[in-house]
């Protein structure tokens, strides 16, 4: 794949072998275009965009007479009012087993532990520190959506990255601020499917600001001060520890929860002070009206 | 210390990083990636507040400068707009300054070839143009001018050269908008303020998409459901949309169903007789179109009389002409009928870009006028605009054909009178007749000299009509091959109007010069200067002062006031005159806050009451009226026309419109009889075709299309389709087809049911993406008082490309 994300067309014939007479050269060529066409032909039968039934709705769910289903069919089986409460209900053992039959994650086969030793390691650190910068115009930004989005609903964000979870090399970032509603106002999806081609790529000479590497420490051993602002990045943990952090980042410390106890943050990064006062309303219920 | 080399090679460095990261799976490079070694230069960054440069929501940000260059942007947390929230856009509008293409020399066109001019001979040209004939000159502006900007290009038009030709392309946004407030209070600008989005039981967002267009103000009211509160979103729309998504009730009306569905809340009001008979008989009158020419005056009409008028748009026929069902409105009835909620509605360009405008902006003001859902926090009517200051310098600064600052109007004499008096100038100065707005502007420079088109200089600042304008094919084509006429077009990148242009000159942009913004909800907001613009990009406000000087030296009267003194002199404490004419001089002084104590002095006549520059210096933005109290200290208004907090209303009075049409203190509520749209869907041309935006593209795209997160969120228009009619048009996702209506056509990629899901028989196009113009398409039919066209419906067909057209 090249720099805008497009992958480069393969060549389908190879570069002719110089032995070969023009006459076997042509068979080879037009046989080559031939299956090429054949195949081509085929995935565009295939890939027709034209809406389609998806197959769920081309035949009827329920064929012919009914009868009860399996235990470890994908169907639950219905009973009768009576007998629900003795019935375990929740989600089927086909269901169940599609999490299960994933390859483990480091995580699951090793529960986290909140107080085994933790080294960040300066490597994994730099990692981490490329991945985020990949993902945001300048330190601070929010950082744009790295997967497609089907679904607006925030539920949906939600489900992922309330806590975060890590899932066969995948690892869902935890939201560092509280619940905001419409994700999508501030994190950029990718193009939606049907663009997902064509050239975004833009000229732009923008330099942001980079993320700093480490906060100030007043002198060796002393807790670092928080080199970045806190706003809408409350939740600490979110990249500095627990399961589900950036590597490297992680705090050597992650049972602490009082983190600005001990690690001050910036002021002015924070606006915390706004350089004059504000004018002040008088408050909104003196309405006399009913 | 880091240089812009350095930063031009790490960022070089970056980016081959970045696609290597590609083989190691990262499908995203898109964006520049920072260098990882380098210490963090936090010590170095300076924040500085600003508004943000897009929409009419009016955040703050604040702005981190370093070197000279701005490197971030964080949601300024002091801001009672945003409260520190931004939109993926604001967020990325440090980038806009930073596109490869700024234009950043004066260009001429000479044989068919932009040269590279100097300032001086850029403004010579202009200077001799307008002189040899000031009328057939037009100033075509902009929403986006700052209000000090605005504010010369006022006082150069209708002060200096005698003419009304200045139009902003906020005629296309909020014209109608203006017309209903008009209409229905005798003054401009809402009534309410954000706050109500805090205080509402009930938002019902009409044809306005705002999960989209002002998703901070949207998530405001959402977030209020995160913390427990229960409130009611009620979506009426034309397609779902990101709102319809968070709305509990979705009323899928056909278009210019708004009409009808205002009507009818209001015949259930009347019907059921749960209408605000206290608030109507105290603070309200009735009024109605006049029979033979409508006027936005109208005719008093009694309540019998509108009873009798408005009897006959009972739920079944609201059903019938709005497609929503007959209980819908008679759930929209019984919530307006319930005192004890509290309602806002919102409204943008559905409203707006409408042939009936007016009406149904009055329309909606009746309903919350006539149910009392008005001046209580969270009970209003709210109109949203578009542009960051379509109120600070459209309608405040009166930046129109038939307005003057403050308010004021050109056909008045006394209003005119007034404004000579503060302007220095010699009586009759200004011409009583309106000028041309922009639809009859564009189509006077777009018609041969010998034809009547009687406009041939057309100066374009901060704008893109080649791009926004409807009927492109007739309103901007035209001006190709007629060779006495002459368009100049102040811009910072090239677009589809540069195109056109005879000399384009590079303009500062945002927060490289000083500036003023008024937002949505009548606040004012100032920021300064931060970095320098690239090259010989230079400030709008400069261009006109430059252009009105030379005007001057050449002796054009109309550019001395009633002392022979130039318009724009400004004087140092000393008193001595400063040439801010010539650009290195122009920061010797702050020429923004000159011109703004200047236009504030009208702002008292209307009682739109603004503040001393300082003041605004110190703020956040200041919501008009703002109003010194005894201490000195000044407080702004966040609720007009209601005792509880508007100091213009007398104590005891409980409400006061003061700038009432039937000069008695009360508000009009209108009647206006539903008719149908312009053009309608026929065998022909059988889909209606809406036109709007999307969440990451601002407008024409100018700015929004060079940043990088944004544009690969969106990198292309598209034809929004409904899965059924694409079947039946046997058109595949993403296959290209050609959209035509009777006045031209546009490929476009088709997406079925995309961001928005259209109903059947309607299609949707973003109009952002300048390779793809949909308004080939649109029509330039438009509402009779405001003037603004109807982009959000006409008739077209969706062709295959490969099927030949007849």
């Amino acid at each position: 794949m090249n720099e805008t994300g497009q992958r480069p067309v393969e060549p389908i014939v190879g570069e002719p072998d110089s032995e070969l007479d023009s006459a076997g050269r042509i068979t080879t060529l037009a046989l080559a275009s031939l299956m090429a066409f054949a195949v081509i032909g085929y995935f565009v039968g295939l890939a027709d965009g034209v809406p389609q039934p998806s197959g769920i709705d081309s035949e009827p769910l329920l064929k012919g007479t009914h009868h009860p289903a399996k235990a470890d069919s994908k169907v639950v089986a219905a009973v009768t009012y009576s007998e629900i409460s003795n019935v375990p209900m929740g989600p089927s053992v086909a269901w169940q087993a599609i999490p299960k039959s994933l390859p483990k994650s480091a995580h699951e086969v090793q529960p986290y532990d909140l107080f085994a030793e933790i080294k960040p390691s300066e490597s994994d650190k730099e990692k981490s520190n490329f991945v985020r910068a990949s993902r945001r115009a300048f330190n601070g930004a929010p950082p744009v959506i790295p997967h497609t989005v089907e679904n607006t609903n925030d539920a949906a964000c939600y489900s992922c990255h309330s806590n975060g979870m890590r899932m066969e090399g995948l690892k869902a970032s935890v939201m560092s601020h509280g619940f905001l509603a419409n994700c999508l106002q501030c994190h950029a999806p990718p193009p939606p499917k049907p663009f997902e081609k064509i050239d975004s790529s833009v000229r732009s000479r923008f330099v942001g600001l980079q993320a700093p590497k480490a906060g100030e420490r007043a002198f060796p051993g002393a807790p670092p001060t928080i080199p970045h602002s806190q706003w809408m990045r409350e939740n600490c943990h979110a990249c500095h520890g627990g399961p589900n952090g950036w590597a490297g980042m992680e705090s050597s410390h992650p049972w602490r929860t009082n983190c600005t106890q001990c690690h001050a943050p910036s002021a002015t990064l924070d606006q915390a002070i706004p350089a004059q006062g504000l004018s002040m309303l008088p408050p909104i219920e003196n309405s006399t009206r009913e | 210390m880091m240089d812009v080399q350095r930063r031009a090679l790490l960022k070089v460095a970056a980016m081959a990083a970045a696609g290597s990261a590609v083989s190691l799976g990262n499908p995203f490079p898109n964006l520049p990636v920072l260098g990882a070694d380098d210490l963090p230069e936090t010590d170095k960054l300076s924040w500085k507040k600003a508004p943000c440069r897009f929409c009419g929501t009016g955040c703050h940000v604040q702005v981190g400068v370093e070197n000279g260059r701005v490197v971030a942007i964080a949601g300024d947390k002091a801001a009672d707009v945003n409260k520190g929230l931004l939109c993926v856009k604001g967020y990325h509008v440090g980038g806009i300054l930073y596109g490869e293409d700024r234009l950043t020399h004066p260009l001429l066109k000479r044989d068919g070839r932009y040269v590279q001019i100097g300032w001086d001979e850029a403004i010579e040209i202009v200077a001799q143009r307008i002189f040899k004939s000031p009328a057939t000159f037009a100033f075509y502006g902009s929403g986006q001018w700052t209000i000090p900007e605005g504010y010369a290009a006022q006082k150069f038009m209708k002060g200096g050269l005698g003419s009304n030709h200045i139009d902003p392309n906020a005629r296309l946004c909020m014209a109608s908008a203006v017309t209903g407030f008009l209409a229905t209070y005798g003054v401009d600008e809402p009534a309410g303020c954000y706050a109500d989005l805090d205080e509402c039981n009930v938002l019902i967002a009409w044809g306005n998409n705002p999960a989209e267009m002002h998703p901070v103000l949207f998530s405001r009211f959402t977030d209020r459901r995160a913390r427990g509160e229960n409130v009611r979103l009620i979506d009426i729309g034309t397609r779902r949309t990101r709102t319809t998504d968070a709305a509990n009730d979705y009323l899928e009306m056909k278009p210019h169903g708004d009409v009808a569905i205002a009507l009818g809340i209001m015949h259930l009001l009347i019907e059921n007789g749960n209408y605000d008979k206290d608030f109507v008989q105290k603070h309200c009158a009735f009024r109605g179109a006049e029979a033979t020419t409508p006027t936005l005056q109208g005719e008093a009409i009694s309540e019998s009389e509108f009873r009798k008028r408005i009897a006959k748009y009972t739920p079944e026929l609201v059903e019938e002409l709005s497609g929503v069902p007959a209980d819908q409105i008679r759930m929209l009835g019984d919530l307006f009928g319930n005192r004890n909620l509290r309602i806002t509605s919102l409204w943008c360009m559905g409203m707006n870009q409408h042939t009936m405008g007016t009406a149904v902006n009055s329309l909606v003001h009746g309903v919350h006028l006539l149910s009392g859902h008005f001046g209580r926090p969270g009970d209003a009517p709210t109109s949203l605009t578009g542009q960051p200051s379509a109120c600070g310098t459209v309608r405040e600064v009166g930046t129109l054909v038939h307005a003057l600052p403050g308010g004021l109007l050109v056909v008045k004499p006394e209003h005119r009178a007034k404004s000579e008096e503060l302007w220095n100038l010699p009586s009759g100065r200004i011409n009583p007749t309106p000028g041309y707005h922009t639809l009859q502007m564009f189509e006077k420079f777009c018609t041969p000299t010998n034809e009547g088109g009687d406009i041939d200089t057309l100066f374009v600042q901060v704008t893109n009509p080649g791009q926004s304008l409807p009927n492109l094919s007739k309103l901007i084509d035209g001006k190709v091959g007629l060779e006495d006429k002459f368009l100049i077009v102040s811009e910072i990148y090239p677009t589809a109007t540069t195109q056109l242009a005879d000399l384009i000159l590079p303009a500062a942009l945002w927060v490289e010069k000083n500036g003023m913004y008024g937002n949505s909800e009548r606040r004012t907001q100032q920021w300064f200067k931060m970095v320098d613009p690239p090259g010989e990009a230079r400030d709008d406000c400069w261009m006109t002062i430059a252009i009105a000087h030379r005007l001057f030296e050449l002796g054009h009267d109309g550019m001395k006031d009633k002392d022979g003194n130039f318009l724009f002199a400004v004087k140092d404490d000393a008193g001595n005159e400063v040439p801010i004419w010539e650009y290195e001089h122009y920061y010797d002084i702050n020429v923004d806050k000159h011109l703004f104590e200047e236009y504030r002095k009208f702002s008292v006549i209307k009682h739109k009451n603004l503040a001393p520059y300082d003041e605004y210096v110190n703020a956040r933005g200041l919501r008009w009226p703002v109003v010194e109290q005894p201490d000195g200290s000044w407080r702004e208004t966040m609720f007009r026309f209601a005792e509880f907090d508007d100091p213009f209303v007398e104590k005891g009075k409980g409400f006061d419109f003061y700038h009432s049409t039937s000069g008695d203190g009360r508000a009009q509520i209108w009647f206006h009889d539903y008719a149908p749209p312009p053009e309608v869907p026929d065998e022909e041309f059988p889909m209606w075709l809406c036109t709007g935006r999307v969440l990451e593209h601002w407008h024409t795209g100018t700015m929004t299309r060079r940043l990088s997160p944004l544009n690969r969120a969106m990198p292309t228009a598209y034809v929004e389709m409904n899965p059924d009619d694409a079947k039946a048009a046997n058109v595949r996702q993403g296959e290209v087809v050609v959209i035509e209506s009777r006045r031209g056509s546009t490929e476009l990629a088709v997406w079925i049911n995309g961001r928005g899901r259209p109903p059947r028989g309607t299609v949707f196009v973003p109009f952002f993406d300048e390779t793809k113009l949909i308004n080939h398409c649109t029509l330039e039919a438009h509402d009779p008082f405001s003037k603004q066209p109807d982009y959000k419906k006409c008739a077209v067909r969706v062709r295959k490309l490969s099927k030949v057209t007849q």
